[in-house]
């Protein structure tokens, strides 16, 4: 066992590198790259204005630690005990301590204001061109099209070794969810047993799907590709394995594929508790 | 001193009687939550409740003027509950005020009889507080003989005060959901013991 | 254990007041705050031992993609569960508030010991039986696999139909209830107990900080234990608080842990707060700079705590204005924070610095809890609460903020007291070498956490797609060197009771004014006995820890 972790730890980091620098070539807009180190690009206009918001808060957050550990190194060096052996016994300065608690509360006036504008842009009920339902269940999902048909299908996600060439591990679905581009989309949020969360980080979409309820939430897709998404709520033993994975297509394709969909998943049974992976939690 | 000293401890018992009573209380307020949750939600409208009870009348305050909504229907089966359960009318168009009639239906496809109960909220959130059920399958329990087709009638209206409170003045769509569930009494067994392994 | 022989010397000095049980009846039975502080500190260093494990253990399986070591994820999410769970229960409120709380609070207020000595034993037997049911709960069946969160319906019994989570419910009771008796105990002691002129304004910050942990304590767990009741007859009774088929609401669940959970995180850092208060004043020689504005920060943060539960809660499907509010409750947190940071700069500022290891510590806590802070500024908002809601984001920013804030105060802490406990001097030189090897670990461990949490990346999985392999490689670097600095500090502990120096009364020279360094090290069993008299001016004036407070004398 000690072994297998040294081996790990030390031999793993090197082909664990390497594995990263060739991945880094397939380059997919939809979801996360090799060291990525910001956001996921944005596809949808809450999620711009989400970069936007968090670029803001970014320069303040950088700001306040430079700021902190600026005065910090300058204590060091100026007020070490070689330096100033004789410390001063000033504890209070009530100027000082006014300005440390006005000083604050203008920086949070500031984040606050674009912050709720955000919300509220985010939260405005649209007049939704659309709807999409997603219901989750352990562990997969189900997606319904209400307005085309009434059509339902299940999600499964794609077993590593069977995946083809460019289709990312644990991300990449049988039955992928198609949206069609510059549509106001109604999103419908449900789960048939534990709580699980349908996220698609270019999209900005994250809500919970609890039991008895239906959350509601809202996309405009502005451009095409794929999205990649992965449940974001603890939900048990394959929650890590519960992948999320959007088709946006133009308008004119994703009225072909409602037709064809319409006949292909007409077929199949009604979306039944067997169709869970025979998975259990022991 | 022996006074003082008598005293420091008599403040120390009522201290800590003080303390335990504290405890007490908020353990209290845990269980209170329970109704008051459900009260708050109910008088609020919090988290997409919709309002419940009889019609209010003000059909005529802002009908017209503020234009029309469409409400939509949403259903949802627990999958330990083998019932179809449908809306009838997808959606309807309503005028603020306007009291409605719509019908969902079940089918029970199992050769017992199963008795459900369904959960329901609306949303947008904000809007829930407007939306007013006057009469509801949901309000009891439905019991549905082997293979028995029923309809059930949902009557609600719309407060016209959705088109004046600006945070709801944008919303032209309102999504009515409901999930049925089986009532423990039949549903325990099978769902607890194929899950147990 | 070591301990009892080095404090059955100190005993020798005292003579008169030595009469204490020996043996294995003196540490089971004892009402000694300064036994049942070493106790906590024994208790919190084994389940440390544990969680810290189970943190390399997550860490080296997620080295780099794919499944690796911990084939079955049902055990990868009992992993989790308990480490949250032994680490916020069984190894920070133990060692700071039922340790160096136990210990210090009564010497500091000058008080001869707690209120209740005998509930005192209790409440560390209670966390103790506690500990014991966490850890028999991994066992159970298939362990609780719910998370620290115990969100329902995963952990109702349809989803986990073995007794684990009964189990992990009982421990938060047990160790719970053990933590009430506690709090109350600090309260009566610190409002009742102080010496003579040891007014509330002369209170060193670490019973300050103490006190209104108390009051979380008291008012955020009857709240736990109730919702946890709940949820036991859910699963065990047939009620149906939480179930919806019932007509009960998984989101009241969410709402009333919260309720607990956010005021909880708090009680981790607030005596931290205190710990680091003392440690920059002994070792800038200086008082702490803003003590008033200090204390009532840490009252501030405290009531706003019980405020801003639902920040947890953007992504259940709570109205706009809802979390508009909450947006702006959470935001106005930073206000006393940053006061608290800003105070602790200006107390050193002018100073005149020994940087001895737990100052050391005491500067990485207000550079990790900086970049903790401003990080929290960002979730705070629910604007874009959905970019970063159970990401890595949230992982790194509640560690720099809240644990490993914590545990560097933890360290400070031991460092600072060690000589008072024990008797015996650390080795400056290994502790240094602790901290720098501890610093750096954490911040390689955690800083990349961020950039996965901005990608994307959910937490609580045991496998991620390849992208992410990058940052969490280095992440599982930053794991081993932490875990290298963990174990180098069990030896210097190892070492200090083993061969270390004989500590000072004060070995820390005129920066140390509280009342714990007037007394010889190890403190002897029984201490102010004799009530020493606090005035403004003379020595015991510094007892408040802020010798030159220019409030006038009172």
């Amino acid at each position: 066992m000690t072994t297998r972790i040294l081996r790990s730890l030390i031999g793993g980091s090197l082909t664990g590198v390497g594995a990263v620098v060739a991945a880094g070539a397939a380059h997919a807009s939809g979801m996360a790259t090799p060291w990525q180190i910001n956001l996921q690009d944005a596809a949808s206009p809450v999620m711009e204005r989400v970069h936007g918001f968090h670029n803001m808060l970014l320069v303040i957050q950088i700001s306040i630690v430079v700021l902190v550990l600026g005065v910090l190194a300058y204590i060091i060096v100026r007020f070490n005990a070689k330096r100033n052996p004789d410390p001063s016994r000033t504890a209070h300065n009530t100027l000082l301590e006014i300005v440390w608690t006005a000083v604050p509360i203008v920086i949070l006036v500031i984040i606050a204001i674009p912050s709720l504008k955000l919300l509220y842009f985010s939260d405005r009920a649209q007049d939704p061109d659309m709807t999409l339902k997603v219901t989750a269940h352990q562990w997969y999902w189900s997606y319904t099209y209400p307005d085309h048909g009434d059509f339902a299908f299940d999600s499964l996600p794609v077993a590593a070794e069977v995946l083809e060439a460019g289709q990312p591990r644990l991300l990449t679905v049988d039955n992928p969810i198609v949206l069609p581009v510059d549509t106001t989309i109604q999103v419908l949020v449900t789960t048939d047993d534990v709580i699980h969360n349908f996220a698609v980080p270019s999209l900005g979409l994250k809500t919970d799907a609890t039991p008895g309820r239906v959350n509601e939430t809202w996309v405009r897709i502005s451009k095409e590709g794929t999205y990649y998404g992965m449940c974001s709520e603890l939900c048990g033993v394959n929650h890590y394995y519960m992948p999320i994975q959007v088709k946006a297509v133009s308008k004119e394709r994703f009225a072909a594929w409602t037709q064809e969909a319409k006949e292909k998943f007409a077929a199949r049974p009604a979306p039944a508790v067997a169709a869970a992976p025979a998975q259990s939690i022991q | 001193m022996l006074g003082a000293q008598a005293r420091g401890i008599n403040r120390t018992k009522l201290t800590a009687v003080i303390l335990f009573a504290v405890v007490a209380a908020m353990g209290g307020l845990a269980f209170a939550s329970v109704p008051l949750y459900r009260m708050f939600c109910q008088v609020t409208g919090f988290a997409g409740t919709p309002r419940t009870g009889a019609y209010v009348g003000t059909a005529s305050a802002g009908a017209g003027a503020a234009g029309e909504v469409t409400v939509r229907f949403d259903a949802n089966v627990n999958s330990q509950l083998p019932w179809q359960f449908q809306p009838v009318e997808r959606q309807v168009v309503v005028r603020p005020g306007e009291e409605v009639l719509i019908h969902y239906r079940a089918h029970n496809f199992a050769d017992k009889p199963i008795t459900g109960t369904a959960t329901f909220n609306v949303t947008p959130f904000k809007a829930a507080q407007y939306f007013n059920k006057i009469e509801c399958f949901c309000f009891t329990e439905q019991t549905l003989k082997p293979g028995e087709d029923v309809s059930m009638p949902v009557v609600f209206y719309v407060d016209p005060q959705l088109f004046e409170d600006p945070n709801t003045a944008e919303v032209r769509k309102i999504t009515l959901s409901y999930t049925f569930f089986p009532v423990e009494t039949q549903a325990q067994q099978p769902s607890a013991g194929e899950k147990a392994l | 254990m070591a301990h009892g022989a080095a404090a059955g010397h100190g005993a020798h000095a005292h003579g008169e007041h030595d009469h204490h049980p020996t043996g294995w009846k003196r540490w089971v039975y004892s009402t000694n705050h300064k036994d049942i502080g070493t106790m906590y500190i024994v208790l919190s260093m084994i389940a440390a031992l544990l969680g810290g494990m189970m943190s390399w253990y997550i860490r080296l399986e997620l080295a780099e993609p794919g499944i690796q070591f911990i084939e079955d994820t049902q055990f990868y999410n009992v992993l989790v569960t308990a480490h949250g769970f032994l680490m916020v229960f069984f190894v920070v409120m133990p060692a700071m508030i039922g340790g160096f709380g136990n210990w210090f609070v009564p010497l500091m207020v000058g008080a001869p010991d707690m209120a209740f000595p005998r509930m005192n034993n209790i409440s560390f037997w209670l966390t103790a039986a506690g500990l014991v049911l966490l850890v028999m709960s991994a066992f159970v069946g298939g362990g609780p696999g719910t998370g620290w969160t115990v969100y329902p319906p995963l952990s109702s019994i349809a989803y986990h139909p073995d007794a684990a989570v009964d189990f992990g419910i009982l421990a938060l009771h047990v160790a719970g209830a053990g933590s009430i008796l506690g709090a109350i105990n600090f309260i009566v002691t610190i409002l009742n107990m102080r010496s003579p002129g040891m007014t509330m304004h002369r209170m060193p910050l670490f019973a300050w900080s103490i006190l209104i942990t108390a009051f979380l304590l008291l008012l955020a767990l009857p709240v736990l234990a109730g919702a946890l009741t709940m949820l036991l007859t859910d699963r065990n009774f047939g009620t149906h608080f939480y179930d919806p088929a019932g007509g009960g609401d998984p989101l009241l669940w969410q709402h009333l842990f919260w309720f607990f959970g956010h005021p909880e995180v708090y009680i981790i850092i607030l005596p931290a707060f205190g710990i680091v208060s003392q440690l920059v004043s002994t070792f800038s020689r200086k008082p702490v700079f803003g003590y008033l504005g200090m204390a009532y920060a840490m009252s501030a943060i405290g009531v706003v705590g019980f405020i801003v539960w639902a920040h947890h809660m953007y992504t259940t499907g709570l109205g706009v204005n809802a979390r508009a509010y909450f947006t702006t409750a959470t935001l106005i947190i930073a206000v006393p924070t940053g006061i608290k940071i800003f105070s602790w700069l200006a107390t050193m500022w002018g100073g005149s610095i020994d940087f001895k290891a737990p100052m050391l510590y005491a500067i990485g806590f207000i550079f990790l809890f900086v970049v903790g802070g401003v990080t929290g500024v960002a979730l705070a908002n629910a604007g874009i609460d959905f970019a970063l809601h159970d990401t890595y984001y949230v992982v790194a920013h509640f560690h720099y903020v809240m644990a490993i804030a914590a545990i560097f105060a933890m360290f400070g802490g031991y460092y600072y007291w060690i000589g008072k406990i024990s008797g015996k001097q650390y080795n400056e030189c290994l502790a240094k070498t602790q901290f720098w090897l501890f610093f750096i670990g954490v911040n390689v461990l955690f800083f990349p956490q961020h950039f996965l949490g901005l990608a994307g990346m959910p937490r609580r999985i045991p496998d991620y797609p390849d992208v992410y392999a990058g940052w969490n490689m280095v992440s599982s670097f930053g794991a081993l060197l932490t875990m290298l600095g963990t174990f180098l500090f069990y030896y210097i502990v190892f070492h200090t009771i083993r061969s270390g120096k004989p500590a000072e009364a004060n070995p820390w020279g005129e920066g140390a004014t509280t009342l714990e360094w007037t007394v010889a090290s190890p403190a002897p069993f029984h201490t102010h006995e004799v009530q020493p008299v606090i005035s403004a001016g003379d020595h015991g004036h510094g007892g408040h820890g802020h010798g030159a407070h220019p409030r006038p004398a009172e």
